[in-house]
């Protein structure tokens, strides 16, 4: 294939490409971040860029003026290279992380390639729920030599021993297994310690070991987001979680949301380094595990991840470029349980990887593990579970049906995308008050130390006071000016939440107005897709029994102000029940029971998906939700005396 | 035979005066009334419509550098002075409400804000309707002249505009402190629309002093989209949403002669017909078809399409 050098502007930038590629996939392969929030379907208009030299091929689009056409404006979604090139990209073209300084993205993406944090384990609703049965099980035998009179071959010698135990009428075992099994058995002494591991309906002798190492059998659960991968190492004997960690997913520098990183799987490696980068967070905090834990890597013999549907499509490095096109379908919801080693994962070579299996493109096994885990198929009544995040997702129904949805959020909840977005670990600033008179700002952070940061709890507790005292409008604008905490930047205006004196970090710690635009796209995303969803089913937010509000917000969660700026509907508190990370919570038990397992197969084939795309009230639903708290004040009865 | 169904609307559009007269502390002749509408546009039957939709003529303070010559014809005799211009409709063409385009402000041309007053005040002096003032469309500029005309006209009771979603605050708050209404715009957007309403009333300006410019296309130019937000707002009005059920104020004649229709020339499509009758359609079918919207007051420009539109109002309404 022909091949051209594409040269890009003012960053100097330049990369090979082929005849026909799409400038915006060429200017992702530099490594520079192109607005396109329809995805490259050159609908919405954002990713213009002003050709320099050389020649194109492009589409009609109505998102360029005549007057932009003249001056050699291009949507680089719908244009493609035919020579070489150089292109130009305006700033307002630009991805928001591109346009800060240097030093302002480093600050950005510190958390990136920063070290894996602690962070708070995750509950679960349900602990006691599912029997102890874990995904790999550990057994001590210690096997009666053969003599003339039981003569059974080694192997049915091993299963006869493990029925004993276990009435496990199919048992299989790798080749590799048993061409060492006959030395092992015989040089230590016919003691030896089998993994068992349950494996597409059936068990398989996954590892023997000689003599009992059955007292050490760990495995490892990961909740692996858009924007974040948390993680829990757990002793699957007595059930305790030894350590839980969180790291920003490695992935964010090929694009903030998953359409941008499906864009980028169809470059020439892209589909291999995203790959690279999810399998190298998760090894990173696996590692980290075992030194701080002193616990020896083969020992860990499961790990389970529970995922949005690309995430896992990009761990196993399946194609994922149908999830973005109509008609939206995935290679598979469910994939079958492999060696981690062949997904790169590095725990004992002949351990297993789990993945909980999901419902459609949008509505992943992270959201199934949190519907486990919240047990809303054993509900009577309706409940929703809302799950905040870069992809937001919502389920609703009870024992009877289970239907969801998903809505593209953005990753302000999660502290990214927000100048000083942090996610929920120490320094975290998780809990503000703002004094009505002065401006004053209280707030306090995760472990009590020096703020470093926000996070989301933070920022809607910030967005709900702001609100209350007034430095806000509705639609998202701070309206004071003259004051020492209110600054005017080349971005709109900024309010101080701590100065410098007051952090950890040499900077003052701010909210800007486009961090407040960010925030309310978020929230407005997820309010209208919980209300489309309902609206969908013929019911109403006051028909809603119990909503389970799931999202890395750390402990806390000031529901009062989550209602405020019309993140979640206003109902009475006590119908709010704040869950935390509850795929997590969810991924641990299922590591831990079989039969949860069985139960999140069976969830993933129950619940129904609504694709909100297609749906004509939408967007409209969207929009009417832009705004604090919402343009249909009415809907908010309570929230329209508290501003 | 089937039974004639009158809908019963259980909201009113609100009630926006134009215009302070001596008794009301201003100087104007008269003042104009719009909105208090109870029905949809000319359903006699289904609620009372008391104030019929009135037409603006649109004066700039400069002379416009774009108007087609089917336009120029009938101004370009007063254009050398702009208060000329503002006297010859009132006069000749007995307009009885004026908007005033405050294009000399733009960046572009540079008139001070000094030169805007001292213009203003003539005007004021010299013309004795109820006044729509609106800015150049330059925010920066338009927040630093609009406030002092706001203040040189005070409790005239004009109609300033225009404001939007993202520059509202200075204008508002001007507005508000010297007795005069607000154009409120909004990009064909039901949502943005009563978004803005929320804001400015939230500043404290009341919702009987706001008009909605639902920004509207011509004939050909998106005139049906404009048409079912316009009709979606006013059925949120008439259904009871106060905060939506303002009266709109509708730019017919800057949108109606940017069609390619309305301004080309007879020698460049003689297929088209005269130019002289093609021009003024064009303006008064998208008027009709906004009136038809629920449109409250109409900014236009040509004397002939202006007389037509008056004639369908009056007919309507005599029925």
């Amino acid at each position: 294939m022909e091949k051209f050098k594409v040269t890009f502007y003012p960053d100097n930038k330049t990369v090979e490409a082929n005849k026909g590629q799409t400038i915006l996939s060429t200017a992702i392969s530099a490594g520079i971040y192109i607005n396109s929030s329809c995805g490259g379907e050159g609908v919405c208009g954002r990713c213009k860029v002003i050709l320099k030299k050389g020649k194109v091929l492009t589409q009609p689009t109505g998102r360029l003026t005549l007057e932009e056409r003249k001056k050699g404006i291009y949507l680089a979604c719908l244009t493609t290279v035919e020579s070489d090139l150089e292109v130009e990209v305006p700033q307002e073209s630009r991805l928001s992380f591109d346009k800060l300084t240097p030093q302002e993205i480093e600050l950005r993406l510190r958390g990136v390639y920063g070290e894996a944090e602690d962070i708070q384990p995750s509950r679960s609703l349900l602990e006691e729920v599912f029997v102890h049965s874990p995904l790999a099980t550990k057994l001590y035998l210690k096997l009666p030599p053969p003599d003339l009179n039981d003569r059974i071959s080694d192997l049915e010698r091993l299963y006869r021993e493990i029925r004993k135990k276990y009435a496990i009428p199919i048992m299989q075992t790798g080749l590799a297994n048993i061409r060492r099994l006959s030395e092992l058995l015989r040089s230590a002494d016919w003691k030896v310690t089998v993994t068992l591991g349950k494996r597409n309906g059936t068990v398989e002798v996954v590892l023997i070991e000689p003599y009992d190492t059955s007292e050490r059998n760990y495995g490892v659960a990961f909740d692996i987001g858009t924007t974040t991968i948390c993680a829990e190492l757990v002793d699957l004997n007595t059930k305790k979680i030894l350590g839980t960690k969180a790291i920003y997913n490695k992935q964010a520098v090929f694009g903030p949301d998953i359409i941008t990183r499906i864009i980028y799987a169809q470059e020439p490696d892209g589909l291999e380094k995203l790959h690279h980068a999810v399998v190298d967070g998760m090894n990173q905090m696996i590692q980290e595990f075992i030194q701080e834990k002193s616990i020896d890597l083969n020992d860990i013999t499961c790990v389970l991840c529970a995922g949005n549907t690309t995430m896992i499509h990009l761990l196993l490095k399946i194609e994922p470029s149908y999830i973005r096109r109509e008609p939206y379908v995935p290679t598979a919801n469910f994939v079958p349980t492999i060696r981690a080693a062949e997904a790169g994962i590095k725990i004992n070579p002949r351990g297993l990887l789990f993945c909980v299996p999901g419902v459609s493109s949008y509505v992943g096994g992270d959201v199934v593990a949190g519907a486990l885990s919240c047990g809303l198929d054993k509900e009577e009544k309706l409940c929703m579970l809302i799950d905040i995040g870069t992809n937001g997702e919502i389920v609703l129904g009870n024992k009877d049906f289970l239907v969801s949805c998903a809505a593209s959020a953005g990753p302000a909840f999660e502290g990214s995308g927000v100048v000083c977005g942090m996610r929920a670990s120490s320094g975290a600033i998780q809990k503000v008050r703002i004094d009505p008179q002065t401006y004053a700002v209280e707030f306090s952070t995760v472990g009590s130390v020096l703020p470093k940061g926000i996070c989301g709890s933070g920022y809607i507790d910030i967005l709900a006071q702001m609100l209350k005292v007034g430095l806000m409008d509705k639609a998202g604008k701070i309206k004071i000016k003259d004051h020492p905490r209110i600054r005017e930047t080349d971005f709109g205006k900024e309010f101080v939440i701590a100065f410098k004196e007051e952090t950890a970090i040499d900077r003052d710690i701010v909210i800007t107005e486009a961090d407040i635009e960010n925030l309310k796209r978020a929230k407005a995303a997820i309010f209208s897709a919980s209300s489309i969803l309902l609206k969908h089913m013929g019911f109403d937010f006051k028909d809603v029994e119990k909503i389970f509000i799931a999202g890395g917000f750390g402990n806390y969660l000031d529901i009062r102000n989550a209602k405020i700026i019309g993140l979640l509907a206003d109902l009475e508190d006590e119908r709010f029940i704040f869950v935390g990370n509850s795929s997590l919570a969810g991924a641990r038990q299922i590591l831990l029971s079989y039969p949860a397992m069985q139960k999140a197969n069976e969830l993933a084939k129950k619940i129904t998906y609504f694709e909100l795309s297609v749906d004509p009230h939408y967007m409209e639903e969207y929009m009417s939700a832009l705004f604090f708290p919402h343009t249909d004040i009415l809907r908010f009865p309570n929230v329209k005396d508290l501003i | 035979m089937i039974k004639e169904y009158i809908e019963n609307w259980p909201g009113e559009i609100n009630t926006v005066t134009i215009g302070a007269t001596s008794q009301e502390g201003g100087t104007r002749r008269f003042s104009i009334k719009v909105g208090k509408e109870k029905a949809l546009p000319f359903l006699f039957k289904e609620g009372t419509l008391p104030y019929k939709p009135v037409i603006a003529y649109e004066i700039w303070d400069i002379t416009p550098s774009d108007w087609p010559e089917e336009l120029v014809k009938f101004y370009k005799d007063v254009w050398a002075d702009p208060l000329d211009w503002a006297e010859k409709v009132v006069k000749e063409y007995n307009a009885d409400l004026l908007c005033l385009r405050l294009m000399g402000a733009h960046p572009e041309i540079g008139k001070s804000s000094d030169e805007i007053v001292k213009f203003l005040e003539k005007i004021l002096k010299r013309i004795a309707l109820p006044l729509i003032i609106v800015g150049c469309g330059d925010d920066q500029k338009d927040n630093t002249v609009l406030p002092i005309c706001s203040q040189v006209a005070k409790n005239e009771r004009c109609l300033f505009g225009e404001v939007t979603q993202d520059n509202y605050r200075t204008l508002t708050a001007s507005v508000l402190a010297d007795g005069h209404n607000i154009i409120a715009q909004s990009p064909i957007d039901i949502n943005i629309a009563k978004q803005l309403n929320i804001l400015i009333s939230d500043m404290g300006l009341p919702l009987e002093r706001i008009v909605i410019n639902p920004t509207v296309g011509a004939l050909g130019y998106g005139l049906e989209y404009t048409y079912s937000i316009m009709e979606r707002l006013r059925l949120a009005g008439l259904n009871g949403d106060k905060v939506i059920a303002s009266p709109f104020i509708c730019f017919v004649g800057q949108e109606s002669w940017r069609a390619k229709e309305a301004k080309a020339e007879e020698k460049e499509f003689p297929q088209w017909g005269k130019a002289s009758r093609r021009g003024p359609l064009w303006e008064m079918i998208t008027a009709v078809t906004l009136l038809q919207a629920g449109a409250d007051i109409l900014v236009m420009r040509h004397p002939e399409a202006i007389r037509k539109v008056k004639e369908y109002i009056e007919l309507a309404y005599s029925v």
